[in-house]
Order: C-alpha cells, then sequence, then structure tokens
C-alpha cells in the first residue's frame, strides 16, 4: 500500500513540474510575440495561483525614444497610489544576468524609488560588486540616455563606508548590494557590540530594547527599512535576507529575472500600491 | 477537547494525507492566522465571533496536523501591535484566551492522553495578571509531555524576541557567564523564546497579506513561505495540503541553501575560534610562536572551554527563566 502512494506521490509530482515548465515555456514563447495583452490573458489560464497576480490594467509600451520612455516610467511613478521608499530585489536564481537585473535598478530609479537594495543568498552580486555597478552605469546612459543619467543620479553603498546620513534629493537614487552577511551575521555583530560595551561597564543588560538594536543595524537614520521585496525565481523564502528589517515588508513573487520586462515591473508595483497595512489595527 | 477537534480524516482525505505523505513532510509549521475580521465582516457578525470562529479553526487545523504527522505548530495569536486596536476589541481577545486558557486546564487528562505541550511566547508581563497566570498554568501543567508541540505566540513581535535574547547575552556577559566574543548566531537562537523548537519549515498565512508582521522573522529565513488568500476562519484540509505540496516543491532547494548556510555558520565560528585565541596569546602567551599541533590542540581547547561556558550560562538562564514563569505568575512569591 505504501509503495502505491509513494508512485501516486510520483505521479503528481511529474504533473506539478510539467505544469511549471510548460508555463515557463509558454512565458518564453509569448514574450517574443507582441500581442501582451492575449500573452497575460492566456498566462493567467495557466498559472496557478502561487504565481498569479491579480487582474490589473496594463499599459501598452510606448514606441519610441528614450526621451519618451523615461518620462512614461516618472509619470508612471507618479500615477501610483503609493510607491516604495526602498524596494529589495532578491534574486533566488542560480544564474545571475546583470543586464536584466540593471535594467530593474534603472527602471526602479526612473519610476522614482529612492533606495534599491539588490541581493543573492550566495554573495555572488557582493564579490561582483563593481561588475554590477557598472553594468548599472551602462544600463543607465542605454535607457535614460546622457540627459536622463545627469537627472536621475545614483550613489552606490558599499560596505561599511557610511554611517552617515546622507540627504537623498529627488531624483537620486541610493543602489546597495546586499548578501547574507548582512543579515543574521550583522544582528549578530550588534549583538556582540553591545555585549563588549557591557563588558566595558559602559551599558547594563536591562538598557537594551529594541530601539538600541535597531538604531545598530539601520544603514543610517534616513534609510528607511524594505517596504516591497520583489522574489525572482521559483524558490518561496526570503533565504536569509534582512531578518530584522522585514517586519513589515511585502513580498511579490516574480517567476524570474531573466528577459524581465518594465510591464513585469510595474505591475508588481501597482500591486504593492494596492495593498493596506493595519499595523496591529 | 477544546483545543483540539475530536475526529478523523474522511476516505478522500485520508488518501490525499497517504499520498502526500509518500514525500518530504514538514515536521513544525507556522501560522498567522490572519482575517478573523474581514471574515466577520463578509459574515456580518460581531468582530469578537470572526475571533471566537478563528479559534474553532485552529483546533480543526490542528487535528489535520496531527493526521499528517505534523507534530509541532507555532501560532501568531496577538502581536504587541495589536494592543493598539480599541479597548473593547484588545478586552475581548484577552476574555477569549482567559476562557481557552481556563478550558486547556479542564481538560488535563485529555492533554496527557494526546501528549500535548503548551508553550507561550511572548512578552507575557504585558497581558494582564489574571491572565498569566492561567498561562503559566497551563504551561507548567504540559511541560513534560512530548508527543506534540503547541507555542502559541501572544503580545509577541520578533523583534521584541531578538533585543530580549540579545538581553540575555548581555545579562550573561553582566554575570560573567560568558564573554562577548561566545556571543554567536547559534548562541542567539538558544536566547530566543522559541529555542526548544526547531525552525519552522513551512509559515503559512491566510487572507491574501504578502508580508509577516514581526513574526519569526529570525526563525523564518530559510522556510518555505506560503501566503494564501482563503481568510482564516475559512481555512480547509486543502488549503493546507496546497500549503504543503509547495513545501514538497521548495524542499531541496531549501534544504541546499540551509546546508549552505550552516556550513558557512560553522566557518565563521571557526575563524572567531582562532582570532580570539589568537588574542588569548598574543596577551596571556610566553610571547613563543606555537607550532602547527600546539595550535590545533589549543584551538579545540579553547573551542571546548567556549562550548562549556556557553551551557553554563544557559543552564543559569533555564533555571531563571523557569523560576520566573513558577514563582512570578502563579502568584507563589
Amino acid at each position: 500500500m505504501v509503495h502505491v502512494y509513494e508512485f501516486m506521490w510520483r505521479v503528481l509530482h511529474v504533473l506539478l513540474h510539467i505544469h511549471r515548465t510548460f508555463i515557463t515555456l509558454f512565458r518564453i514563447r509569448l514574450r517574443n510575440w507582441n500581442g501582451q495583452l492575449w500573452s497575460r490573458a492566456l498566462a493567467a489560464l495557466l498559472v496557478p495561483i502561487a504565481l498569479s497576480f491579480p487582474k490589473q490594467k496594463k499599459l501598452v509600451p510606448a514606441p519610441g525614444k528614450r526621451v519618451g520612455r523615461r518620462y512614461r516610467w516618472g509619470a508612471d511613478g507618479k500615477s501610483l497610489e503609493k510607491l516604495p521608499d526602498h524596494i529589495g530585489l532578491l534574486i533566488a536564481e542560480e544564474e545571475p544576468r546583470y543586464t536584466d537585473i540593471a535594467n530593474l535598478v534603472v527602471w526602479c530609479m526612473a519610476v522614482g524609488i529612492s533606495y534599491i537594495s539588490v541581493y543573492d543568498n550566495h554573495g555572488v552580486f557582493r564579490r561582483n560588486n563593481s561588475r554590477l555597478m557598472e553594468e548599472i552605469l551602462k544600463q543607465q546612459q542605454e535607457l535614460l540616455g546622457l540627459e536622463g543619467s545627469k537627472q536621475h543620479s545614483v550613489e552606490f553603498l558599499s560596505n561599511g563606508t557610511d554611517k552617515q546620513d546622507h540627504q537623498v534629493l529627488s531624483c537620486q537614487s541610493v543602489v546597495k548590494v546586499l548578501s547574507p552577511d548582512d543579515g543574521k551575521l550583522r544582528i549578530v555583530q550588534a549583538a556582540q557590540e553591545l555585549c563588549r560595551a557591557v563588558e566595558q561597564m559602559e551599558k547594563t543588560a536591562k538598557d537594551i530594547n529594541v530601539t538600541v538594536l535597531d538604531s545598530l543595524l539601520r544603514e543610517s537614520k534616513t534609510t528607511p527599512d524594505p517596504d516591497l521585496v520583489l522574489k525572482f525565481g521559483p524558490v518561496e523564502s526570503t533565504l536569509g535576507f534582512l531578518p530584522w528589517h522585514i517586519r513589515l515588508t511585502e513580498f511579490i513573487s516574480l517567476p524570474s529575472h531573466v528577459d524581465v520586462s518594465y510591464e513585469d515591473l510595474f505591475s508588481a508595483l501597482q500591486h504593492y500600491a494596492s495593498c493596506e497595512q493595519r499595523l496591529g489595527k | 477537547m477544546s483545543w483540539i477537534r475530536e475526529g478523523e480524516l474522511n476516505l478522500i482525505e485520508k488518501l490525499s494525507a497517504n499520498i502526500l505523505k509518500a514525500g518530504p513532510m514538514p515536521k513544525h509549521v507556522a501560522f498567522i492566522m490572519d482575517g478573523n475580521r474581514r471574515y466577520a465582516r463578509k459574515r456580518q457578525v460581531e468582530r469578537q465571533e470572526g475571533h471566537t470562529q478563528g479559534f474553532d479553526k485552529l483546533a480543526e487545523t490542528l487535528r489535520w496536523c496531527l493526521n499528517l504527522s505534523i507534530h509541532e505548530v507555532t501560532v501568531y495569536a496577538f502581536s504587541i501591535e495589536n494592543f493598539k486596536r480599541s479597548k473593547d476589541e484588545v478586552d475581548g481577545l484577552m476574555e477569549l484566551a482567559k476562557q481557552k486558557f481556563i478550558r486547556l486546564l479542564e481538560e488535563q487528562d485529555n492533554l496527557e492522553k494526546h501528549g500535548v505541550c503548551i508553550r507561550v511566547l511572548g512578552d507575557l508581563t504585558l497581558l494582564p495578571l489574571d491572565l498569566q497566570q492561567h498561562i503559566a498554568r497551563a504551561v507548567v501543567a504540559t511541560r513534560t509531555h512530548n508527543k506534540c508541540f503547541l507555542n502559541v505566540c501572544f503580545a509577541y513581535t520578533s523583534r521584541h524576541e531578538i533585543a530580549n535574547a540579545v538581553g540575555e547575552m548581555a545579562w550573561g556577559v553582566e554575570q560573567g557567564l560568558i564573554k562577548s566574543s561566545d556571543v554567536s548566531e547559534a548562541l542567539l537562537s538558544r536566547c530566543l523564546y522559541s529555542s526548544n523548537s526547531p525552525n519552522p519549515d513551512l509559515l503559512i498565512r491566510t487572507s491574501g497579506e504578502v508580508r509577516l508582521s514581526d513574526f519569526l522573522l529570525w526563525q523564518t529565513s530559510h522556510s518555505c513561505l506560503v501566503f494564501q488568500s482563503v481568510l482564516w476562519p475559512e481555512y480547509s484540509f486543502w488549503n493546507l495540503c496546497d500549503a504543503i505540496l509547495q513545501y514538497q516543491l521548495n524542499h531541496r532547494p531549501l534544504q541546499k541553501a540551509r546546508d549552505q548556510h550552516r556550513e558557512g555558520q560553522a566557518l565563521q565560528q571557526h575563524e572567531a575560534d582562532r582570532a580570539c585565541l589568537a588574542d588569548l596569546l598574543q596577551h596571556h602567551g610566553n610571547g613563543k610562536p606555537l607550532d602547527a599541533q600546539r595550535r590545533r590542540e589549543a584551538l579545540l581547547n579553547y573551542t571546548a572551554s567556549r562550548e562549556e561556558r556557553v551551557q553554563d550560562f544557559l543552564g543559569a538562564l533555564q533555571a531563571l527563566v523557569r523560576s520566573g514563569t513558577d514563582v512570578g505568575r502563579l502568584g507563589l512569591s
């Protein structure tokens, strides 16, 4: 009897995998067609609940010049009821494509998001920090043009350089590359710092509370916690992304960052704009 | 038994359960039971009725978990943030909780029979004193049971839990039981309210919200997250099966990620021990560099002594917490 159940379990999982593969292939196929709306309608029929978006109005892409696109992206951002102050791009896929990630970052900047964090759970982006930065600057030129790049300036934060407060000017974005070390390890380091202070009688154990720990873990007084994390890839987990900072973060999953389009990003932002946070009340 | 609905699965449910159980099953599932108030609005009943139905649904879900051989469940019953709600609602919830815990104590024989161990995690000092006492009695009464575990997060937020754990390690340093260099990820985990439980394999949130709301942020960093749009009082056996299926689909990549993280942790600990040893030798050594063999021995000795320190500290902490529960909450002081 046990073997029968095992067999049926295997059949079930084979069917699920076929379903998933079919959806991925379908997505890739349909992306190459121009019928975006049609592809969304078809995909909505097939995509299982875990992967689907609520039906949103899709903007038809305007043909044309960089300037047109740049202004449209900016207008899109303003048209949303709320825009995240800090967005996290969690790449839960094995082979990162730097160009696609750079595109995502540039689109986020163009739409008006001030803080953008990029994360993968192997620390690959951290190790290849400079390559990612170059790719972002390159795509910034490509997508926004020279004028746009001057208007939307980007500041890269690398680890350990700053605890200073910086004023984020309008049309300026801050990009940070994160790895698992910024998560639990950072909390442990903050704990060690506080315990050292106790050892040296500068603090007592009773002084330690959420506020104290939070101020140590904050990038700077002005950096907000991530409001939204876009997760790319099939794995349904935060994979160690900033455990302390994600207490109120909305998580939206997208199937893949490979060949991701602006429309994919924007529909995720629209979904975020419709989320209602009651904050316990 | 009021906390766990009596009953068995029907034939189709049993069949599906057996098929699911042929694959990897979560041993510990966490639930964010969201949607009671929206359910009440939908059904046009009082909010309190929504919460009561939510509790009944919890009892039913615990029954399903036992049928599926899931022996540990953690639920998010009340957040510290929920104190911001209207006084009526908060009082209603406290009253509901009190009644449920009183019922629980009346059913002690059943609890013993099913081997249910109830733990309540959170800053219980924020609760009304009579509720604290009922909770303390329930926890003490079921402490030795070990067949299945129900962890109820009440007056809980993850940040408070983590800050509390850091505070406890700082207490250990103050008492001279551990050094600040002994602080590690593993030690922090063992100072959390949830230290007696393994990390949840699966976290389910109902009602369509896609956030964690300050629940088990540390413990669920490599758990499978499933967000379901059904409202909690309408949760069904099939919703649970769907979530478990998601867990099974994610099992291998998450296992791999967890193993990688653990290896990284072990490496970091090893490096930290070496650094501490180097520091020690510099300050207390006789200036002569050690050969490789001596260094290895010294490192092993250092690691062993650190682990002993940590064990003593954890023992002292347990004793303190236990005496706090028994003495303080039961009003025996």
